[in-house]
């Protein structure tokens, strides 16, 4: 305990002495969150949409009212052809427009029925489809309104539920994908980085010299990584909090005994890495290429995983973050406890084993 | 006596054999030289002496302990210290000093005394609280063996402790591994400087996994018949 007391105190020294690591170890987690926070938001309000009103009676008026005033959107242009909608796109930066049908308000009241067709500007995806959202939003929104001033037999009635995140918050998104991400880089990546510095430098045959055990030597450099990167984690929880209103619907114990958990997943994956490779830049290109970008691509946290080729599906089973990621998300929107996350503890405390035990077998062979 | 007693010592890596069957002792209180060209199984052979690496067959005795079964024992009796890394360099002379005596389990207050003490021998006790970084390459150096005295072994394993050093800091190391050896501590020293081969009680050449030489300067420049240790390197390296 004391030769680990040692090596502990020796690594903070290197820690608190490098002021520029941990300046941005403890600023990248701030800057991250806050960026996403505030750009990264799937909300759109006052969009530019054109419509095209072919009708001109008192419903269609009606309804332009509804789509001005439902706040997302900012009619700026009122076209008298269809050709001057596309018009409209190409020079006033119109993001949608509609046509409203001839006889809109005898065809709604006649036959129960009329098309409205939107116009979508899809050259940027993700704009186009929220914006068709809230389109069709407001439309539901109108006929209800219809049905109900009419009280004839009501023709449709469309009720969906948005359970868990009613607001579609996308705070709830980027949060846990943030820790995630601040978690590989904090641990995986310092501690594979510090590892291999010592192998590189020499000074870890230095020390296993030493009667110390070789696990102390390694966990006393991986430790003030994992406890880096656990105040970053808080950090991020604190701002999500008060700055984005994000919910923590489950234990506040359980979400940060899990951070802990997989803390030490990542920290093994960075202990396994160093073993593998002879330098700190070889280290930190492989835990780049090798970590990095499968959490941020295969672990749901921006890709949804039930959409890929199977073989990917696969492939993000192997990677800690989609387990977390699932955890964590449960913990924090829907309030599972630990009935429902112990199997994904259980995987990422499986996986930390394994690849702890490889790695201090492999370091025997390292100089 | 004899405080290193190696039989037989191998080390197979794969199909590749590193270190062949090398056998030989040294003497308490010797200053062994350990030569051969990179790659000849120098290092390896070092490391096994140390316990870092398990040897694929053979056995030796290190400081009097066996190093299959006491490998434990054997690591608190030697020192090491190499030029490639001699201290931290982010961490004061003290804080260095202060973490190698730790992990030899050495008492905080007797630590501090002889952590004073061999300061004061060097003359940099005003340095103790510089930063390694700051202190010149051959200070260093004398550093780096005092603090691997700090536990009091038996043997130093020194591994080519003088590369890119001047002459008159590697003269002065020189007067400190006769002063320690002096005392009763076995040195055993790989080195590329033929004149500090010279400086050693006895010498063994490595190569390709085999010890192929061993004896005092003298005598084997006399068996090579040449007129120094450097002309033996080369005349047994190039046969």
């Amino acid at each position: 305990m004391k030769e680990l007391m040692t090596i502990l105190r020796k690594e903070f020294i290197h820690i608190l002495r490098d002021k520029v690591s941990l300046f941005l170890v403890l600023a990248i987690p701030i800057m991250l969150t806050l960026l996403f926070g505030f750009t990264i938001s799937t909300e759109l309000r006052n969009a530019k949409i054109s419509v095209l009103d072919l009708s001109k009676d008192s419903q269609s008026i009606k309804l332009i009212e509804k789509i001005t005033s439902s706040g997302y959107f900012q009619v700026i242009s009122l076209p008298e052809s269809e050709a001057a909608i596309d018009f409209d796109f190409k020079n006033k930066n119109v993001k949608i427009a509609i046509i409203i049908p001839t006889q809109f308000e005898a065809s709604l009241t006649k036959e129960k029925n009329a098309d409205i067709q939107i116009i979508n500007d899809v050259s940027d995806l993700n704009v186009a489809s929220i914006l068709n959202n809230y389109m069709q939003a407001v439309l539901y929104d109108f006929i209800a309104d219809f049905n109900e001033n009419s009280s004839s037999d009501a023709p449709v009635e469309i009720a969906t539920k948005m359970q868990y995140n009613p607001e579609m918050n996308s705070v709830y998104m980027f949060v846990p994908g943030i820790i995630t991400l601040i978690m590989i880089i904090v641990t995986a990546l310092m501690s594979s980085i510090t590892l291999s510095r010592e192998v590189e430098t020499g000074s870890m045959r230095m020390l296993l010299i030493t009667p110390v055990k070789k696990i102390y030597v390694v966990f006393g450099k991986v430790i003030p990584y994992m406890i880096l990167s656990f105040i970053s984690t808080i950090i991020i929880l604190v701002i999500s909090v008060l700055v984005f209103k994000m919910p923590i619907k489950g234990s506040l114990f359980l979400l940060l005994f899990l951070c802990i958990v997989f803390m030490f997943t990542a920290a093994s994956f960075g202990l396994m890495i160093s073993a593998l490779v002879k330098t700190q830049l070889e280290a930190m290109m492989v835990t780049m290429m090798g970590l990095f970008l499968p959490t941020v691509l295969l672990s749901g946290f921006l890709f949804p995983l039930d959409n890929m080729p199977y073989f990917f599906q696969l492939l993000a089973d192997i990677f800690p973050a989609k387990w977390f990621i699932i955890a964590i998300k449960d913990v924090m929107i829907k309030g599972s406890g630990f009935a429902e996350l112990w199997l994904y503890m259980l995987i990422l405390l499986g996986m930390a084993i394994v690849l702890v035990t490889i790695s201090l077998t492999r370091i025997d062979k390292r100089r | 006596m004899h405080s290193i007693e190696v039989e037989n010592l191998t080390k197979k890596f794969g199909h590749f054999t590193a270190v062949d069957h090398i056998t030989f002792q040294v003497r308490k209180g010797e200053i062994f030289g350990f030569l051969g060209a990179n790659g000849a199984g120098k290092t390896t052979a070092m490391k096994m002496m140390c316990g870092l690496l398990q040897p694929t067959s053979g056995k030796a005795t290190i400081a009097g302990y066996s190093l299959k079964s006491e490998a434990k024992l054997i690591k608190r009796n030697i020192g090491y210290m190499s030029q490639r890394f001699s201290l931290y360099n982010d961490l004061t002379v003290y804080e260095n000093m202060q973490l190698f005596g730790t992990v030899y389990g050495i008492p905080r207050k007797e630590l501090n005394t002889r952590i004073f003490n061999s300061l004061e021998e060097l003359q940099m006790t005003e340095k103790a609280k510089t930063l390694v970084n700051a202190i010149p390459l051959g200070w260093k150096q004398r550093l780096a063996f005092a603090t691997a005295m700090l536990h009091r072994p038996q043997i130093v394993f020194l591994d080519e402790p003088t590369s890119g050093v001047d002459p008159i800091v590697r003269r002065e190391f020189w007067n400190l591994i006769y002063r320690t050896a002096s005392q009763g501590v076995t040195i055993f020293v790989t080195t590329h400087y033929m004149d500090e081969a010279e400086y050693c009680n006895r010498i063994s050449i490595m190569s390709e996994g085999e010890l192929k030489l061993v004896g005092t300067p003298q005598e084997l420049k006399d068996k090579m018949q040449v007129d120094s240790i450097a002309d033996v390197f080369v005349k047994f390296v190039n046969r």
